[in-house]
């Protein structure tokens, strides 16, 4: 006779422990899955994905290999691969995206592969090099210059695609600004739209945007107008709470690189934030160590405290940083923004 | 022909061991077969194709498909060790009580079930901007499915199951 033929209950005690345990195993497993599949671990699978043949696997891979970070550096290689030679922009603009977040240097010559492009003759070479260089973000600063000629390019797809990287780059703010701006009078209503939904959705106001923007809330074009409002109705030029609450945003992981990017966008107007960021100089994400240099250096001689903590990371790891921290030194130092200036092979011919 | 008591509890045994692992199961496996179901018989995508996307989706930030399932297996997991506790701790002697209690659960289960469905199936074929959202509250609203659930379960046992007169 077994213990459960005599039990009074439908299941035996121990029986019930049983499955208790085995619940426990099975939860047990569900998260070693996920812990398998997730972070570093995954890194080996990812990159055989950058192989595959469907270019929605190529993404995907490339997008998770972005989110792991810094420690996804094996995949550096087929990430560059894939940057600068799938034939998918959508693939060429995720691997570059996932780059600036694994390894500037490798970000950069991806933003170099590409601007040499924007004088190619085929007019669907340039749109694709300003997306993948949009991609990029501000690590693809020193690829401003050449995209400023971009905007004025005769393809309009070419014209927004170079006012959407430009954006998407943000900084230096008043060259972009500038550029975005004439853009609102462009000749193409694509164009003029992709303006104002920078302004809308990824530039901080400033007072000449506020300007431009004003009219354009009762133009003709109701798109125009509607996206007009939209950017009004964000945070005003020199309003405190902005500067207060991405200050607030720097402290928190998820949304550090957003907040950093906004303020160096601000510039001297960021400088109330300037106390939460200089703990991100020592950061041990390269892309934020760049970011807070480049917020800092923007603020210019409003960051004079920062300079001693500036000098102690002039020797930081990422040439990239180096470079940017020695930028925001000139900068404090001179009071004024450096403007990187384009090289003999980033101006249009 | 009525059952013998053992053969009865023999019932009750496989009845709250198929409760516990098919709660457990169908609370994960649910959303995830629907997201297969939609991209096949929603959006005529062959299984092949659809069957990738969705593993490639499993673990990708923004999509992340396998915390999805998990965050609905949630309130199933709760329902499996109701099941174990109080199907499972059922007097066999009294069969009244364990049927009573097994209709109860029943009725919380496929309400759950028909809940979570439902959900699943509206966020998918009519996507929106807050639709994710969904997905957070699935877990809460289905918590409170189970006793109401449950407690109508009852109701009907008690009509359907009188207890038999002295």
């Amino acid at each position: 006779m077994t213990s459960s033929s005599i039990s009074s209950t439908v299941l035996t005690a121990h029986e019930i422990k049983r499955h208790l345990l085995g619940l426990i195993l099975f939860i047990g497993l569900l998260g070693l899955w996920y812990w398998l599949s997730t972070g570093t671990r995954a890194v080996p699978t990812l990159i055989e994905m950058l192989q595959d043949d469907d270019p929605s696997t190529r993404i995907v891979a490339a997008e998770q290999l972005g989110q792991i970070g810094p420690a996804a550096q094996a995949a550096v290689p087929s990430l560059l691969a894939q940057a600068m030679r799938d034939g998918s922009q959508h693939a060429n603009t995720t691997a570059a995206g996932a780059l600036k977040s694994i390894k500037l240097s490798a970000a950069r010559q991806v933003m170099t592969h590409f601007i040499a492009r924007l004088h190619n003759p085929d007019a669907q070479q340039r749109r694709t090099a300003c997306a993948v260089l949009g991609s990029l973000g501000p690590i693809a600063k020193p690829a401003v210059p050449a995209l400023l000629a971009m905007a004025q390019d005769a393809d309009e797809l070419v014209r927004r695609n170079a006012l959407m990287a430009l954006a998407s780059i943000g900084i230096p703010s008043p060259l972009i600004t500038a550029a975005l701006l004439d853009g609102l009078r462009d000749s193409s209503s694509l164009v003029r739209q992709t303006a104002v939904t920078q302004f809308a959705f990824t530039v901080p106001l400033t007072q000449p945007i506020v300007a431009a923007l004003t009219p354009l809330q009762e133009g003709p074009d109701k798109a125009i107008a509607t996206l007009a409002r939209s950017a009004l109705d964000k945070p005003k030029p020199g309003d405190a709470t902005q500067i207060e609450s991405l200050g607030m945003m720097v402290q928190h992981s998820p949304a550090r690189d957003y907040a950093l990017h906004q303020l160096a966008q601000l510039g001297p107007a960021a400088g109330e934030a300037l106390l939460p960021i200089l703990p991100l100089l020592g950061d041990e994400q390269p892309l934020i160590r760049y970011l807070a240099s480049e917020a800092i250096g923007a603020m210019g001689a409003a960051a004079k405290p920062a300079l001693q903590r500036l000098q102690e990371r002039m020797q930081d790891s990422d040439p990239v940083v180096r470079e940017a921290i020695a930028d925001a030194v000139a900068s404090i130092e001179s009071g004024t923004t450096v403007v990187t200036e384009p090289s003999a092979h980033e101006t249009h011919p | 022909m009525t059952a013998t008591e053992p053969e009865m509890s023999t019932r009750l045994r496989v009845l709250t061991r198929l409760g516990f692992w098919g709660s457990l199961l169908a609370g994960l496996l649910l959303p995830w077969t629907i997201m297969l179901s939609v991209d096949i018989f929603v959006r005529h995508i062959p299984f092949a194709r659809a069957w990738r996307s969705f593993s490639l989706h499993l673990f990708t930030p923004g999509y992340n498909f396998f915390l999805i399932g998990v965050l609905t297996a949630v309130p199933f997991v709760v329902l499996a060790v109701v099941i174990l506790l109080h199907l499972g701790t059922a007097p066999v002697q009294h069969a009244l009580v364990p049927r009573r209690r097994a209709l109860g659960l029943a009725c919380a289960g496929l309400g759950m079930l028909a809940h979570a469905g439902r959900t699943h199936a509206e966020v998918l074929i009519h996507p929106d901007a807050q639709g994710a959202l969904a997905y957070l509250y699935l877990p809460i609203v289905l918590l409170a499915i189970l006793p109401v659930g449950y407690g109508l379960g009852r109701i009907l046992a008690t009509m359907l199951l009188p207890r038999p007169s002295a």
